[in-house]
């Protein structure tokens, strides 16, 4: 019995002193980040790739630390293929594209150090140029004013057959890094030795274009159906300041009388890395200063004003405008169906371009000092009427922001333009700063530093307007407040036909949680306020993606919030208990304060695919719509390893390739000598010959 | 099934089976049936049943060569021509290939 206890004894200690990794393990150490991929339009395939689909590309870790390294890569290259580690620094036009160009390169990798950075976007100068208004200048490097990304490298529209990949966490950084100094450092000896190598598996399905694509993927195959790419789509948000009456869905026809005032702002954003893009800067300020003049509207006007006048003011987040105006292109596109939106689900009536009585679209507002009205020909006189109040109510206030209007063909990239190239004399006119000033437009660097925001956390109640004396400290808060109560007073004076008499001004409170929600973590105030978690959970700690992606049923969780941030700023509060709260558009909350309230609200959701993909039979080569699809992957990973030396590689191969022949030489001889070295048994095969006779 | 066992008139049987048999479309059967009797047609010592084994191979090299330059030239044709042709390509692909045009 003892003998036993004692065996077992020495096989648990044994069994717990082995280290029982995996060979895999051993060799490989998984690096985390974030993988460029591919994009398609109706003619080009932009982004990324690795080389196969099971192979991955492998290339040796090359830390650049001055211009000369990349040299170093491209023409001298003792031990290709490379991966050069690159800084945002040299991650330039001219250093990707020499280094994707290069035959001794196979994968790139960005890391996070924003040392000596001072600008870094990846998107075009001239951001969705093929879907400009048709008076819209072209484009042109010479001319600034027609320029409106001066910092970008277009890197995000070039097609790349090598992986790129962003670390943007630093220890990943560092890994990677560290791996190069500690083992490829040597580089006249490099060729005979073994070399810290990285493997990256990012193999994307579709090529070509989309319209190739996307039929391959209609296409029921042999065996089973594959989905090469999908169109980007997501949903719109839209609200009205006041509620529009619920009619029976015989009833819905449209009703010309009904005049809309429609104000804009782009939900998406994007960048060049899978899954990483807050486009604080460049989307989410424009975003933050709708809502927070939405709510400021819905605070100083009263329901009667409706009632006289008769018109309404629409809010709209456009989704998908990164990629030529996919949001506002399909509401246009419905508008002119004349019975699409709002759809027949939502029980209004339907709207047409004729019931839009003037657009205001918030473009990109850089600096928030400055305010430009741009408009072709002044939007029949609304833009300077708008002008006007706006700079009476800033001088007012004292909001000091230096509001100018300009006049001109040359708009910027906003969702105005989709409406302009329907009809030419639309009302349409976009507010945005005087002159693009993003240096990280489109890019994984624009972020909260970006916009220079820090959450303030007073605590205050957001739901309750500012008054003019706290209006002074210079604050990215105070500033969209600013930009936002003069957007709204400016529609104020038309809506209303009277002058604002009231002291309260926006609510900068609003803009500080609700920035903090999208730019920090969905685990915030704001959240928190108009949503009744069901369990613990109260949000993540991440913000959340706003990319417009791919996704047909399910909301994105970006889109959904707005949706409930539109269900609490354009709503109003009904006496109404939580019981009596269930149906929408009735809608229980808890409320800025926490006490729970009963909200009558207006918000919806809309399609924003684009028509290109609805449309039977729609010519791709028509640039009409956008088409911009993404293609499907199964694998985005990347690890590092020691890759041995050619000399030690070709050591193994050859040992195998003699092992090989010699147990063929073995095989052949054994047959050959079967008689004599197994006679009993050839002796009884011949035993057994008679009987085959 | 070792051939050089079998009686020579199952020889025959099979060896004008598998001729028959290519000309449902199916080359390879020929080109089987040319290997498999190659030897009971031209190696070995005259019996009985070779001269028509004989026949049945050469007509089966004859089928299966035909074949093989046909399917050789329209797979390099359609190869070559595939990204050209487009849908129509497409719609002749049993699977086409991930990550290319």
């Amino acid at each position: 019995m003892l003998k036993y206890l004692i065996v077992l004894l020495y096989i648990v200690v044994f069994v717990s002193l082995v280290s029982s990794d995996r060979t895999k393990d051993k060799i490989y150490e998984n690096v985390v980040g974030n993988m460029c991929f591919r994009r398609l339009n109706s003619t080009h395939q932009t982004g990324c790739s690795s080389a196969g689909k099971s192979a991955g590309s492998v290339g040796v870790l090359h830390y650049i630390e001055k211009e000369e390294d990349i040299n170093f890569i491209i023409n001298d290259a003792p031990a290709p293929p490379y991966a050069p580690i690159l800084k945002p620094k040299f991650f330039t036009r001219e250093n990707i594209l020499k280094l994707r160009d290069s035959k001794f390169v196979s994968a790139i990798i960005l890391i996070n150090d924003t040392s000596d950075m001072t600008h870094f976007s990846q998107e075009s100068k001239c951001p969705n140029q093929f879907f400009r208004h048709i008076n819209q200048p072209v484009c042109d490097v010479t001319k600034p004013e027609t320029v409106w990304n001066p910092y970008g490298t277009g890197l995000l529209h070039e097609n790349f057959d090598i992986p790129i990949i962003f670390l943007a966490n630093k220890n990943e950084s560092d890994k990677v890094v560290k791996c190069f100094k500690d083992f490829n450092t040597d580089l006249e000896g490099q060729a005979g030795k073994a070399l810290c190598s990285i493997e990256l598996f990012s193999f994307m399905s579709a090529a070509g274009n989309s319209e190739v694509c996307i039929r391959r993927s209609k296409f029921a195959g042999f065996l089973k159906q594959i989905t090469y790419c999908d169109p980007l789509q997501g949903k719109n948000i839209y609200g009205t300041l006041f509620p529009r009456k619920i009619v029976d869905p015989e009833n819905r026809t449209n009703d010309q009388s009904e005049k809309i005032i429609l104000i804009s702002a782009r939900l998406d954003t994007t960048s060049m890395f899978d899954g990483i893009a807050l486009g604080a800067l460049d989307s989410l300020a424009s975003v933050a200063t709708l809502i927070t003049s939405a709510h400021y509207l819905r605070k100083i006007v009263s329901n009667d004003v409706f009632e006289k006048n008769n018109v309404n003011v629409l809010f709209v987040l456009f989704n998908g405008e990164s990629y030529d105006y996919i949001g506002s292109q399909r509401f246009v596109y419905d508008l002119k169906k004349k019975n699409a939106f709002p759809s027949p689900a939502s029980y209004r009536k339907p709207l047409t371009m004729d019931n839009i009585i003037m657009m205001i679209d918030i473009g990109p507002l850089d600096g928030f000092d400055t305010l430009s009205i741009y408009s072709i020909n002044g939007a029949n006189g609304i833009a300077n009427k708008f002008s006007a109040s706006a700079q009476a109510y800033n001088e007012k206030f004292g909001l000091n922001v230096n509001i100018t209007t300009r006049e001109t063909m040359s708009l910027p990239p906003v969702s105005a333009q989709t409406f302009l190239r329907e009809n030419s004399s639309f009302p349409a006119f976009v507010v945005a700063a005087k002159k693009p000033e993003n240096k990280f437009y489109h890019s994984v660097f624009d972020d909260a530093g970006n916009l220079k925001y820090s959450y303030q956390n007073k605590s205050l109640d957001f739901d309750k307007l500012d008054v003019v004396q706290d209006t002074k400290e210079a604050s990215v808060q105070n500033k969209i407040r600013n930009i936002a109560t003069l957007l709204a007073l400016g529609v104020y004076d038309i809506l209303t036909d009277q002058k604002y008499t009231g002291e309260g001004i926006a609510s900068s409170a609003l803009v500080d949680e609700f920035l903090y929600c999208y730019l920090v973590a969905t685990k915030c105030r704001l959240f928190d306020s108009i949503f009744v978690f069901n369990d613990d959970y109260r949000g993540s700690n991440y913000p959340p993606q706003r990319y417009i992606s791919v996704q047909a049923s399910l909301t994105l969780e970006a889109t959904g919030w707005a949706y409930r941030v539109f269900g609490f700023v354009l709503s109003e509060k009904v006496d109404k208990d939580k019981e009596n709260c269930t149906e929408l558009p009735l809608y229980w909350i808890p409320g800025s304060l926490k006490n729970g309230e009963c909200r009558l609200t207006t918000q919806n959701l809309s399609y924003a695919i684009s028509p290109a993909f609805e449309e039977e039979g729609y010519n791709f080569k028509s640039n009409l719509y956008s088409t911009w699809t993404e293609s499907t992957w199964t694998d985005l990973s990347a690890r590092i390893f020691l890759r041995p030396s050619i000399a030690h590689e070709s050591f193994t191969f050859l040992i195998g390739l003699f092992i090989m022949i010699i147990s063929f030489l073995l095989v052949y001889f054994v047959k050959s000598k079967a008689d004599i070295l197994f006679s009993e048994v050839v002796n009884a095969e011949h035993e057994s010959l008679p009987a085959q006779c | 099934m070792d051939i050089t066992r079998v009686p020579n008139e199952k020889k025959l049987y099979l060896c004008q089976w598998y001729f028959r048999v290519g000309f449902l479309f199916l080359p390879f059967v020929w080109l089987i049936n040319v290997i498999w009797f190659f030897n009971s047609a031209f190696k070995q010592a005259p019996f009985d049943e070779q001269k028509a084994i004989k026949k049945y191979v050469i007509f089966s090299a004859i089928g299966s060569i035909f074949w093989m330059v046909i399917l050789i030239s329209w797979i390099v044709t359609f190869q070559t021509n595939r990204i050209e042709w487009g849908e129509f390509a497409d719609d002749l692909s049993f699977i086409i290939p991930l990550g290319s045009k």
